[in-house]
Order: structure tokens, then C-alpha cells, then sequence
């Protein structure tokens, strides 16, 4: 029921076209690179998708974070721009709910998301590569692969917007963290697992380095450490008003 | 019975105290006018009652429930409008009382009565931010008596009312405790309007409570100290005034 409040909140905030906007120019990107040098990347041996995801993933795994950031800034700007969140906190409803409920919000949309460019990248791997047939359990395995890496991202970026009052504050705070974290180097497992990194890996990198399964439990830990801070800040923002 | 009761109820900032050791009495379906002036902490102590702020010291009890461990519980039984209306630009007015509703689990009747109760219902499916300043005070009392809750607390809920406007919240706020049984809270630098309104009512200054009682009893206590008691308001800033001389006396 918060899950669908939540939804209606957003009516007529550009949210959604701002996620849609995303999904489309990260899909459009591996477009793109083929439809420019598509003999570049068929002339490359080895599996088709895993070669279009080492040539674009990168990309598209930075325009999906810079737009988590835009989104997570729209959704608790609604909240703050005309007080409603006071209105909320004195409402029968625990204010970590609506935390909870925004973070599903913008899982739900970027699943959407990665689910859009995902197919945008079997669709060229189809086109330009005539052996390569459609494998729906690695698409799907790959989607669930690079939710749960955006998830520690996604949490931390919905913990800055709620605590800071002023969406350009944790715009701000999103977009340095963007940058700083972008010169860390990938190979390095201890860094590629910090929120606002993770998202860059994929799944076949991570399998190459048999690391997958660590990955994905590392970004689910990380994931309820950061749930468990919203809680506990939640519980303590009272003293601070 | 006392529906809210305070005991030393306090809250500071740094070092300054805007609530003050208060112990509040208020009559369950009594309209408990609040008075005092600009700071006083009249808005602080409506805040800590809503657990928007957390108090420094003392303790209050609401409808037998104690803060915080029945936070939740309290607050399903109060409608509250403090200083400013707080809603989604974003959303009609319909769609943000729909929002409250939903949340409080009511019928949607609840919310066509709402806007018809503040006169909003010609004006329900236009943006909130849109809102001229009345309209959107308007608004945030629809929010506040949305489902008719037993407790009621609104923080100058007549700013920047009209004239028609202003008449017509004083009539519904003293028709609420008949009709609904309702205890209200209220709020106001309009004295006159106070006078017409409250049964009890509650004297805040710097933090302190000056005096609490009836009306009857606060022009008895005003001719016993020779204040002026011909209206609320003389009464009101003779009483101020005196206190605030004791006040540079002891600094
Ligand atoms: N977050 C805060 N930090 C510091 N001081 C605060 C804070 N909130 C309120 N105050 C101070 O507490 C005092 C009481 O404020 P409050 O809003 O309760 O006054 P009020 O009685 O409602 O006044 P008004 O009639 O102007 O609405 C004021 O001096 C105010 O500056
Ligand atoms: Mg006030």
C-alpha cells in the first residue's frame, strides 16, 4: 500500500520521464557504438554480448547511476518542496515505511530501466552478430546481476536525499561521489564493491574472476548496513528538529 | 478528564529554552485557547505533543497514551495543522487528501466532506501549489479534520484566512466538541476571536506558562491583580507586559 501512495506522490514530477530519459539514452548508446564501428567490435573474438557489455557497459552503468542520483533528488524534493514530509510525520505511518517505500520506487524503476538496455544489447548482439541466438535465463541472469550491484548505490543515494532538506545538496553530494569514485581503479575487488562503483561491474567480468556470488552477497550486505542507518537515523532526526 | 496532560514538559535548543517546565491541563471536549506572543512556544510545545521534536525534559501523556512509546497510537486520534500547511505541490488538493486518507484508512466520503467542511470543493482538482495562501490554509484544515479525529490541534489555523473564512472556522471549531466530541487545541493571535471560541484557556510567555484556566477564572485572577478584564485582549497584554517587567527585574 506505501509502495502505491508512494507511486501516486510522484504524479507530475517528471520522474518518470527522467527514468524513461535514462533508460533511453544508456540503451541508445551501444546502438550507437554499432550502428558507427560496428566492424570494430565483430571482428573481436570471443562470446557477443560480453563483448558489446566490455564496450558499453561502462557507459551505460554511468548514465543508470547519474540518473538514480536525478531520481532520488525529484523523489524527496516532492516531499520537502511544500513540507509535506511534516504532514507525513505526524500521520500514523512510521517514517521509515516511506523510506522503504521510496527505495522500492526507484528499484521498480531502475529494474525497468536495465531491463530496457539489457535488451537493447541482445538486440544488437542479434543484429550484427548472425550466430548469436537469444538466451532469455542470461538475460535474466544479468538483469538480476546488475540490480543487485545498483542496490547499495540506490540506498545510499535515497539515505543523502532524505537527509538533506535541499535537492541541490545531495544532488551535489551524488555527482562528487560520481567523479571520485570513478578514478578508483576496477580491478581492485575491495573498491569495485563501494556503492556508486559497484554498478560499473558486470556479470561476466565478475564470473571471470569467479567473484560473482561474493559480489552479490557484498552488495546485499552493504545494502541492509545502509537500510539499517536510514532506520536508525530515522529514529533520531526527531532530536536534531 | 484531562484527554492531553503535561508534566514539566520542557525543550531547549543549545542554550536557550523555548518550553519551560509547562504542565498543561486540557479537558477532553474543551476548546483550549492558546495565547502568548510571537516565541513564546506555543508552536515547540503543539510540535512535541505531534513527536516533530523530541522534549529536553518532563513527560505528556494524550488520551492516556504516553510519548514515545505510543507515538503511533497518538497520533491516529489527532488531526493537526501546525504554522504552515504542509502538502504536495505536486497533487491536487483532492489528490492530497486522498494521500491522508488512504493512510488513515478511511472511506472516501471522508475526503468529498473535507473539502465541502472548508469550502474547497470548487477549487479540489487545482494543483495545491497553485493554491492562493488562504486556499492552501484552507487545505491543510481539511487535513487536519479529515476522518474527525477525537483530538484536534491547530496552530493558528485562521492566518491568512478571510474574513468569511475566519467566521466560518470559529463556528466549526466551537461546534466540534457537540458534535463530534472532539477536544481541540487551538492556537491564535486573533484575541477576539479566542474570546469567542475557547472554554479554557492557557497563557504562554518565554517558555512559561503564566496562567491557566477558564475564562471566568481568568477575569477573576485579572481583577485580583488589577489588570483590566473588559476584553481578552487588555487582559492578555496588561498580563504580558507585567510579567515581562518581572522578567528585566531579575535580570
Ligand atoms: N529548531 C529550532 N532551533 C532553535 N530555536 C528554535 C527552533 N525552533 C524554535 N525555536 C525557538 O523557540 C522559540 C519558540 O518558538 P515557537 O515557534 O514555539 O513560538 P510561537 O509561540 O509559536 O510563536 P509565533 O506566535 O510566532 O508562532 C522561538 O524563540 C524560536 O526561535
Ligand atoms: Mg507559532
Amino acid at each position: 500500500m506505501i509502495l502505491l501512495l508512494e507511486i501516486k506522490k510522484l504524479k507530475r514530477t517528471g520522474c518518470l520521464p527522467a527514468f524513461l530519459g535514462g533508460a533511453v539514452l544508456a540503451a541508445a548508446f551501444p546502438l550507437l557504438n554499432m550502428l558507427v564501428r560496428s566492424e570494430t567490435f565483430t571482428a573481436l573474438p570471443g562470446e557477443p554480448f560480453r563483448i558489446l557489455t566490455d564496450a558499453n557497459w561502462q557507459m551505460m552503468a554511468m548514465l543508470n547511476i547519474l540518473t538514480i542520483i536525478c531520481g532520488a533528488c525529484m523523489i524527496y524534493h516532492t516531499e520537502y518542496a511544500n513540507n509535506g514530509a511534516q504532514k507525513m510525520a505526524v500521520l500514523p505511518v512510521r517514517t521509515y515505511q516511506i523510506f522503504w517505500g521510496k527505495f522500492a520506487v526507484t528499484v521498480l524503476a531502475l529494474a525497468g530501466m536495465l531491463l530496457f538496455e539489457i535488451a537493447a544489447l541482445e538486440l544488437c548482439a542479434m543484429h550484427w552478430f548472425p550466430d548469436y541466438h537469444l538466451q532469455l535465463t542470461a538475460l535474466a541472469k544479468n538483469l538480476c546481476f546488475s540490480l543487485i550491484a545498483a542496490l547499495p548505490t540506490i540506498i545510499l543515494m535515497m539515505l543523502i536525499a532524505s537527509v538533506c532538506q535541499n535537492m541541490w545538496i545531495s544532488l551535489g553530494i551524488g555527482v562528487i561521489l560520481v567523479f571520485t569514485v570513478s578514478v578508483f581503479p576496477k580491478e581492485n575487488l575491495f573498491l569495485s564493491l563501494c556503492p556508486f562503483n559497484s554498478p560499473y561491474q558486470t556479470l561476466a567480468l565478475a564470473a571471470q574472476n569467479g567473484s560473482e556470488w561474493i559480489f552479490t552477497l557484498i552488495c546485499a550486505a552493504e545494502t541492509i548496513i545502509f537500510g539499517i542507518a536510514a532506520f536508525i537515523f530515522d529514529n533520531v532526526r526527531r532530536y536534531f528538529l | 478528564m484531562n484527554i492531553i496532560e503535561t508534566n514539566n514538559l520542557t525543550k531547549t535548543y543549545g542554550d536557550f529554552t523555548a518550553v519551560n517546565e509547562i504542565s498543561l491541563h486540557i479537558q477532553k471536549g474543551h476548546v483550549y485557547g492558546f495565547l502568548g506572543p510571537n516565541g513564546a512556544g506555543k508552536s515547540t510545545t503543539m510540535k512535541l505533543f505531534l513527536g516533530l521534536t523530541q522534549p529536553t525534559g518532563g513527560s505528556f501523556q494524550i488520551d492516556g497514551k504516553t510519548y514515545p512509546k505510543d507515538r503511533v497510537p497518538i497520533l491516529k486520534t489527532i488531526g493537526s495543522f501546525i504554522e504552515a500547511p504542509a502538502f504536495y505541490g505536486n497533487l491536487t488538493g483532492e489528490e492530497n487528501l486522498d494521500i491522508i486518507r488512504k493512510i488513515l484508512g478511511l472511506p472516501r466520503q471522508s475526503v468529498t466532506d473535507a473539502l465541502e467542511l472548508v469550502g474547497l470543493t470548487q477549487f479540489k482538482k487545482r494543483l495545491a501549489k497553485r493554491y492562493s495562501l488562504g486556499m492552501k490554509q484552507r487545505l491543510g484544515l481539511a487535513g487536519a479534520l479529515l476522518g474527525r479525529p477525537p483530538i484536534l490541534i491547530l496552530d493558528e489555523p485562521t492566518n491568512g484566512l478571510d474574513p468569511v473564512g475566519i467566521h466560518e472556522i470559529r463556528s466549526l471549531i466551537r461546534s466540534l466538541p457537540q458534535q463530534f466530541n472532539c477536544t481541540v487545541l487551538v492556537s491564535s493571535h486573533l484575541l477576539s476571536e479566542m474570546e469567542l471560541m475557547a472554554d479554557d484557556i492557557g497563557i504562554l510567555n518565554h517558555g512559561q506558562l503564566l496562567f491557566e484556566g477558564t475564562m471566568e477564572q481568568l477575569r477573576q485572577t485579572a481583577k485580583a491583580n488589577g489588570f483590566p478584564t473588559d476584553n481578552l485582549e487588555d487582559t492578555f497584554l496588561a498580563m504580558i507586559d507585567d510579567d515581562n517587567r518581572k522578567r528585566g527585574q531579575i535580570r
